[in-house]
């Protein structure tokens, strides 16, 4: 692991699993993303009459008794990517990796409003849900016994952990690992995000010159990843390798990006680094595409100062158009939609993008579909506090 | 499981309820009196351990101070102190340091002093001034801004055991030479809901001081603890004084929610670390909770020759740092071999190994 990527076990994906507000599964979501539809409508799982902004990307779902809409959702991404499979391998090298943006966060919500009201609310909830709960309930239906990892890195949460479960395989320290993310709606980000004045209150324009902020939504995305020998020797159905990741810090400003993109241009040159991979046989970015005024042109920027001149040949796409921002899921969202990419070689749509922004001078794949080559992908996920993270996959050619 | 005996911490900085700094966690751990004590009303009802003496006047700018909740000053000031412990500039280092920390109760305060104007006057109660607070990794940022550190940065929520987490990531930053130095954080912050929500599911002990063994329940602290690790190779090349060498932190999760199982993690998690030789001095985790304590005590009686554990959270209280607190007591005495604990009420059972801890 601390030598380059010749020294390192390969990794495969060989499952993924998807429950968004265009369809509960994979295969449903990812036509509808190529069919140009997008998953935002009127909000409502939430009572706020008060928010100018009425959209987000909802996702209904069944939840079982004492089960969060995050674990509900957690769960079927998760049957979805096992397709059918049960781990053959020792529990003790399956790790489960989760990224989480409010996991929990509704259930003090509703805990603080009932005493606000005078009412008894149930604490005990309140203080076992935390965003650990899906790890552990994932961790409990694949009987993994290795490690678990729950980061809160804000948007760039779920990313991380694909990288962290990334870099456990590729040392060789397990068989089997589960990455991913899930995020639900809450009020605390639909009235924070509300308050900065980054909520757009029609439908989100990643990279158009009058793009005026970003749609919530919520989702799942589950991905398994197992060393490449190990699932061509079972005949997995493989989506794609894993390459490696990057990240970095800004330390420019807590919410902001870095109007060039500084922080977000390492991450993306890290992983590029990691992975061992040039910047010319990158074919597709996976941005992060907020559609906030701020983010899409640094990001673009950012992708520049990392590719050179071979940005102008990338094609750039923005699942946010579709799904709505997912938050501590949307990297996970992104690298779904980046594996998908890769399998059948086309270019989801930027959706509305109508007008592109002079400042955002990239082959933002407006408004279609695109078929071309893709041998590689780099996904992006960037959060509050300046937290940058880049994941490097790539097309798996049966080599 | 990691075994990064080839990565070594350098630097300490702390602010427990009992003080800031070295020598009043020392003195505070050789004396063993608790800092219970009744909470100021801004920060809940009830007993608890709060950082009252806390300083960061000459540290934080006044103008910074007003924008950060309590966990990001707490962090703040610990990551001075372990800076300077280290005798290390951090902004040179750019994107060669990294940032791990650990918290139970990271962006719930904020979340709080957020929703509540707003479910009682609607939007117009909603501060973009405390929002951006109400992230879970909004000190890891406020670091960033702080102190220059643009490295690999992951905030880690693993109930009580998350600086543990963070120390295992850190570690591994620094093994994959993604960085050359992190520096690991546990930071917690009292606020009412919290206070509230522990008292209301009866988890606080009732009467009097925790105690540990008894399953009575614990009382909360908060704080925050930095420990700055680096490569062997870094800390040798600048000449640094190494405190301790971080021998092995691993975790073993618990399948059920039950005591047997999370007791059964943590012993498996403790054989890991510690192979046929027992440590010359253990800390650990136990708080008076029923969820932790039977987990070592039924250790303590499988391993009849290793020492009495020390536990820390009978004194600065439970969260106080998300397991930081353990580190931290870890590194206050010399020792050869030092074994810590870190029971979590589910999920992962954490222990680590320091050797060669000098002062």
């Amino acid at each position: 692991m601390t030598g380059g990527p010749g020294s390192r076990i390969r990794v495969a994906v060989t499952g993924l699993g998807m429950v968004s507000s265009l369809a509960p599964d994979r295969e449903g979501t990812w036509s509808a993303m190529l069919a140009g539809r997008d998953g935002l409508g009127p909000l409502t799982r939430l009572h706020l009459p008060l928010e100018p902004a009425r959209l987000a990307g909802e996702v209904p779902i069944a939840c079982g008794r004492h089960q969060t809409h995050c674990e509900a959702m957690a769960l079927r991404a998760l049957e979805e990517a096992l397709d059918g499979l049960e781990p053959a391998c020792d529990p003790r090298r399956i790790g489960i990796f989760q990224g989480a943006g409010t996991s929990g966060l509704p259930v003090a919500e509703a805990y603080l409003a009932a005493l606000l009201q005078g009412r008894r609310a149930p604490a005990a909830e309140v203080v076992q849900q935390s965003a650990c709960t899906v790890t552990d309930a994932l961790g409990r239906r694949l009987g993994a016994l290795g490690p678990r990892g729950t980061v809160m890195n804000a948007c760039s949460s779920s990313l991380l952990a694909l990288g962290q479960a990334w870099e456990r395989i590729a040392a060789g320290e397990l068989d089997m690992a589960l990455a991913g993310g899930a995020e639900g709606l809450c009020i605390t980000t639909f009235a924070g995000f509300s308050c900065l004045k980054a909520v757009d209150t029609a439908k989100c324009r990643p990279f158009s010159r009058d793009r005026a902020g970003l749609n919530l939504g919520e989702g799942a995305v589950q991905i398994l990843l197992e060393p490449l020998d190990r699932a061509r020797s079972r005949g997995a159905v493989i989506l794609g390798e894993v390459l490696g990741y990057g990240a970095s810090m800004d330390a420019h400003h807590p919410t902001a990006p870095h109007p060039e993109g500084e922080g977000a241009a390492r991450a993306l040159t890290m992983a590029l680094r990691t992975g061992g991979l040039p910047g010319e046989e990158v074919d597709l970015i996976s941005a992060h595409g907020t559609a906030t005024p701020a983010n899409d042109g640094a990001e673009c920027r950012a992708i520049r100062r990392a590719l050179g001149s071979a940005a102008d040949r990338v094609s750039v796409t923005s699942s946010k158009s579709q799904f709505g921002h997912t938050l501590g899921a949307s990297g996970a969202f992104g690298a779904a939609t980046a594996l998908l990419a890769l399998r059948d070689q086309v270019v989801s749509p930027t959706l509305r993008l109508e007008d592109p922004d002079p400042d955002c001078d990239l082959d933002c794949t407006p408004r279609e579909a695109r078929e071309r080559p893709i041998r590689a992908a780099l996904v992006n996920a960037f959060a509050f506090g300046g937290n940058n993270v880049s994941l490097i996959l790539k097309r798996w050619g049966g080599a | 499981m990691t075994h990064p005996s080839d990565i070594v911490l350098t630097g300490l900085g702390l602010v427990l309820p009992c003080g800031d700094g070295i020598e009043a966690a020392r003195t505070s751990l050789r004396c063993g009196t608790p800092c219970f004590a009744e909470l100021p009303e801004a920060l809940g009802r009830g007993r608890g351990a709060a950082c009252t003496d806390f300083s960061p006047t000459g540290i934080i700018p006044p103008m910074q101070l007003r924008r950060l909740d309590r966990p990001s000053r707490f962090a703040w000031v610990a990551a001075h102190q372990a800076f300077a412990d280290a005798g290390l500039d951090p902004k040179p280092m750019g994107d060669r340091i990294a940032v791990a920390v650990g918290t139970i109760t990271g962006g719930s305060e904020a979340s709080e002093a957020f929703l509540r104007p707003y479910l009682q006057r609607g939007p117009e109660g909603a501060s973009p001034m405390v929002f951006p607070n109400s992230v879970a990794n909004a000190a890891s940022g406020h670091l960033a801004l702080a102190f220059g550190l643009k490295g690999p940065s992951a905030t880690f929520l693993e109930r009580e055991c998350a600086t543990f987490a963070a120390l295992e990531q850190g570690a591994r930053w620094l093994r994959t030479r993604m960085a050359e130095a992190a520096l690991v954080l546990g930071t917690d912050g009292l606020f009412p809901l919290l206070l509230d929500a522990c008292r209301d599911a009866r988890l606080l002990v009732r009467h009097g001081d925790p105690v540990i063994g008894s399953g009575t329940g614990f009382l909360p602290g908060e704080g925050a603890q930095a420990f700055l690790l680096e490569t062997r190779e870094h800390a040798e090349a600048r000449g640094a004084r190494i405190r301790a060498t971080l021998a092995a932190v691993t975790a073993a999760p618990a399948m059920e929610n039950a005591s047997a199982a999370r007791a059964a993690a943590l012993a498996e998690a403790a054989d890991r670390v510690m192979g046929e030789r027992g440590p010359d001095r253990w800390i650990g985790g136990s708080s008076g909770s029923p969820r932790l304590d039977p987990s070592e005590g039924g250790l303590s009686r499988a391993h009849p020759a290793w020492p009495a554990p020390v536990h820390p959270k009978a004194i600065w209280g439970e969260f106080a740092g998300a397991g930081g607190p353990l580190l931290a007591a870890a590194l206050l005495e010399p020792a050869g071999r030092v074994m810590i604990t870190c029971p979590g009420s589910a999920g992962p059972q954490y222990a680590a190994v320091l050797e060669g801890v000098r002062l």
